[in-house]
């Protein structure tokens, strides 16, 4: 139990820092096992997680099992403006991306595998100190992303197995920023826009083991257009603008891109096992961030920003060994490119090609329950400006998390 | 199991540590080859503090020289007096009126907007006694001063804008600027020998003669540098892509199909034709005909010191056209600006001759004419809106002039090796809306 004190201690230290941290606005916390090995699993059944990480490996699980797991994220952006020298930090609250799995095998068809699964694989809060340079272009965003995945998966063949789950993505959007005009007493006026999103995809996967010792695993998870509509779109402007920046409601869509995974795991010995993914992310969508306002006026048009994400390779690795009394370490890191190119840095997402490490522990308690816990960290920096609101300067970002899982199996 | 509650206590105080980004900084500042011990900023309405039509204290804090120093004082300490107007006061304009503000104004036709208004009937006349008191100033920068006026004993008598900052009733600009003893100075000068000619529709006054511009701002600067004090200056800007010149649209006559048959028939002898919807207004030109009327061009500028309620309810533009005041032809404008071209090669002449730093003041203007992003503000010269000029369109408001005072930065840090830091301007004022 001495552990599990400690590591609620971690979780408490994590507390002390401060905002979300994405790659673009992807997070990628979906299983403890997979964290533990640096974000990689799609070619071997873990747990319940598999659920997400490749559908068709859950054909291979031999077990009832319920998993949740949680992994609060904290980071933090320091901004160097690049005229004035001048320093700005995030104060971003801590993120808790989790995941939910239930997974149940039928007595009259071993086959066949269900399951529902539950997790945020997008979505940060980035918020920015008061009155910092790039107030008008945000000063808080919050995206919060849930995706509902009912599966299934079928063993075709002693070796290949295949699994498909259907996507119900709901979710929330909150844009802060303030607006360059002044009351009479200087406050600068401020908007905010908010809405809940919905949208809908889904998750396909196969395994295949090569050999005994080597198994390959492919998925595809769709885009994900998530789409406010009836946004709550409010101003807090002088009285004398009120006929300018009418409350109002706007639409607008977000799109989750699709991630295409080609995974290997190679188990070299009983107790050691490797792992390496490869992802293909279409951020390729996320050319424009629009807003559609129901009302227009002259001071309050519809807005395209240019985005222009482009599509990215990220390469995960990492290993477990598993010791005879129900403890396995594991490690692992990758690297992953950023799909902000330079012009389009912005100050959700100051995101650049980064390195990353993590670490993990397991522990299995007797028949039913096992725990595993995680530790992440990367750091970057993104030199560059904004063409359509002229930021520019450096933005320096550490991220850490640290999870913790709790399995029950059946 | 103890080892490994250790461990993790230990990562944990890693992650701690590790979590927030460290500062490189801070930023190495450097007065280069300058000597910034006694800033002197010098020029005429634009840098004096004068906006939204008047002078006032907020605007004197919030003056280009203001900016300037405040880099400069970052690095080294040094005082800057400016003949600063008392807090709450209204100010007082070249006219004599208080400064401008955003409030309602009912129009001809009963319809009330958002509008600069005067904050009181009067300006506040007391803002013009004498509180030099032994001070000298390091804004030098005085409304309406020209270049030819430097040296003038009198000049106390003939602007009490001079007066009212003046050591005493007999001494010239160049006996205040002298006395200070800069040993840096920024000259943003030569718009108001302009001024007067562009503002009022190239009715009065005139250009300022090339020769006598050149002989005086050589006057001035053997003045400044002879204790070896070093500078800057800049060149003068087209300040016809100013709001006050650019707000009324040469075709923003709106006609219904009543008002269009009528121009038309009138006009229609004279070979002008109307339509019904955006048409030129009507302007006189004794040039163009018997008549001495014609529709303004498209580059032709109308001024916003037009009556907008006569234009509104009176005719004005159109059956009874815009007289001269209030227009600048494509003419005029080409003789100020080829004017405007030559006075500038000879500030940039002078400025290699006095081995001076350099701002081309246009590249700024046009930067806002072409409307630039700056950390998320779109400044243009759109009037009010546009968040650059204030509320008399001619002159910035606190925001443009620290953006504008970077132009000043930069050039010094370049001509002398300095790296004073830039101004945020992003907090900075511009106008308050009711």
């Amino acid at each position: 139990m001495r552990k599990i004190f400690s590591f609620s201690t971690l979780l408490l230290a994590l507390l002390t820092c401060e905002i979300t941290y994405t790659q673009g606005y992807q997070v990628n916390f979906q299983g403890q096992k997979q964290q533990g090995m640096g974000l990689a699993g799609t070619a071997i059944f873990l747990d319940g997680s598999s659920l997400f990480f490749n559908p068709g490996s859950v054909a291979f699980s031999n077990e009832n099992s319920i998993n949740i797991a949680v992994t609060p994220i904290s980071g933090n952006t320091l901004y160097v403006d690049a005229e004035t020298e001048q320093v700005y930090r995030s104060n971003s609250p801590i993120g808790t991306p989790f995941s939910a799995y239930g997974l149940f095998q039928l007595k009259d068809h071993a086959k066949l595998k269900l399951g529902i699964a539950a997790y945020t694989p997008f979505g940060s809060t980035v918020s920015y100190e008061d009155n910092w340079i790039g107030r008008f272009a945000l000063t808080k965003l919050q995206l919060k992303a849930i995706f509902i995945q009912p599966t299934f998966s079928y063993r075709i063949a002693d070796v290949i197995g295949i699994g498909g789950g259907f996507i119900i993505s709901t979710g929330n959007v909150v844009l802060e920023k303030d607006i360059p005009v002044q009351f009479s007493d200087g406050e600068f006026a401020s908007a905010s826009l908010s809405g809940s999103a919905l949208g809908f995809g889904f998750n396909l996967g196969i395994h295949y083991d090569l050999t005994k010792k080597l198994s390959a695993g492919l998925t595809y998870r769709s885009k994900i257009e998530m789409s406010v509509e009836d946004g709550d779109a409010s101003f807090d402007v002088p009285e004398s603008l009120d006929p300018n920046f009418p409350d109002n409601t706007f639409s607008g869509a977000l799109p989750l891109p699709q991630v295409l995974t080609l995974g290997l795991a190679y188990k070299a010995s009983e107790h050691l096992t490797f792992v390496l993914d490869v992802n293909r992310v279409g951020w390729i969508a996320y050319d424009t961030l629009a807003f559609d306002y129901a009302v227009n006026t002259s001071s309050l048009e519809d807005t395209k920003s240019p985005r222009m994400y482009e599509s990215t390779f990220a390469f995960r690795t990492g290993a477990s060994y598993d010791f005879e009394k129900g403890l396995s370490l594991r490690l692992g890191g990758g690297f992953g490119f950023s799909p902000v190119q330079n012009g389009y840095i912005t100050p959700e997402t100051p995101d650049n090609d980064r390195w990353y490490g993590t670490a993990g522990i397991g522990y299995v308690f007797g028949d039913h329950f096992s725990m595993d816990a995680t530790f992440y960290y990367t750091q970057m920096s993104r030199t560059g400006n904004n063409i359509e609101t002229g930021l520019n300067g450096q933005f320096d970002t550490k991220a850490v998390a640290g999870g913790i899982g709790i399995i029950y199996k059946w | 199991m103890n080892i490994n509650a250790i461990s993790i206590l230990g990562i944990v105080m890693i992650v701690i540590s590790a979590c927030v980004p460290k500062y490189e900084g801070p930023y190495e500042s450097s007065i280069g080859d300058t000597n910034p011990e006694r800033f002197l900023m010098i020029g005429g309405t634009f840098s004096s503090g004068y906006t939204d039509d008047a002078l006032f204290r907020f605007g004197q804090e919030n003056s280009i020289g203001a900016f300037i120093h405040q880099s400069m004082n970052s690095v080294v300490s040094s005082p800057f007096h400016q003949p600063l107007i008392n807090e709450g006061s209204v100010g007082l304009s070249t006219n004599g009126l208080s400064r401008l503000i955003l409030g309602y104004k009912t129009d001809c036709l009963n319809e009330t907007s958002l509008s600069p208004v005067r904050e009181t009937a009067l300006g506040d006349a007391s803002i013009l006694n004498n509180i030099y008191n032994d001070s000298h100033f390091n804004n030098m920068s005085i409304p309406n001063l020209r270049s030819g006026e430097f040296f003038n004993t009198d000049y106390s008598n003939q602007n009490p804008f001079f007066s009212r900052m003046a050591s005493s009733q007999s001494s010239s600009v160049m006996d205040d600027l002298n006395s200070l003893d800069a040993t840096f100075f920024s000259v943003f000068l030569g718009l108001d020998d302009f001024m007067p000619y562009i503002k009022s529709g190239a009715k009065n006054d005139s250009l300022p003669d090339i020769i006598a511009f050149e002989s005086n701002y050589r006057l001035i600067l053997e003045n400044l540098t002879s204790n070896g004090a070093k500078g800057v200056i800049s060149t003068i800007p087209d300040i016809t892509s100013a709001p006050y010149f650019t707000t009324v649209g040469w075709d923003d006559l709106v006609l219904d199909s009543a008002n269009n048959a009528t121009l038309n028939n009138i006009y229609n002898p004279l070979e002008f034709y109307f339509v019904e919807g955006n048409n030129p207004f009507m302007i006189e030109d004794p040039s163009a005909n018997a008549f001495g009327v014609r529709p303004i061009e498209e580059e032709e500028l109308i001024l916003l010191s037009v009556p907008l309620d006569s234009v509104k309810c009176y005719k004005m533009g159109t059956i009874f056209p815009f007289r001269n005041e209030f227009i600048l032809t494509q003419n005029e404008l080409q003789n100020i600006r080829a004017h405007l071209n030559s006075i500038n090669d000879i500030i940039r002449s002078l400025a290699i001759e006095f081995e001076l730093g350099l701002v081309e003041s246009e590249t700024f203007f046009d930067k806002i004419q072409s409307e630039f992003p700056y950390n998320g503000i779109n400044l243009s010269t759109t009037f009010v809106s546009g968040g650059a000029y204030g509320l008399d369109g001619i002159r910035f408001n606190p925001r443009t002039n620290a953006l504008f005072a970077n132009e000043f930065i930069k050039s010094i840090n370049q001509k002398y090796a300095a790296s004073f830091p830039m101004i945020n301007a992003t907090n900075l004022d511009a106008a308050f809306f009711p």
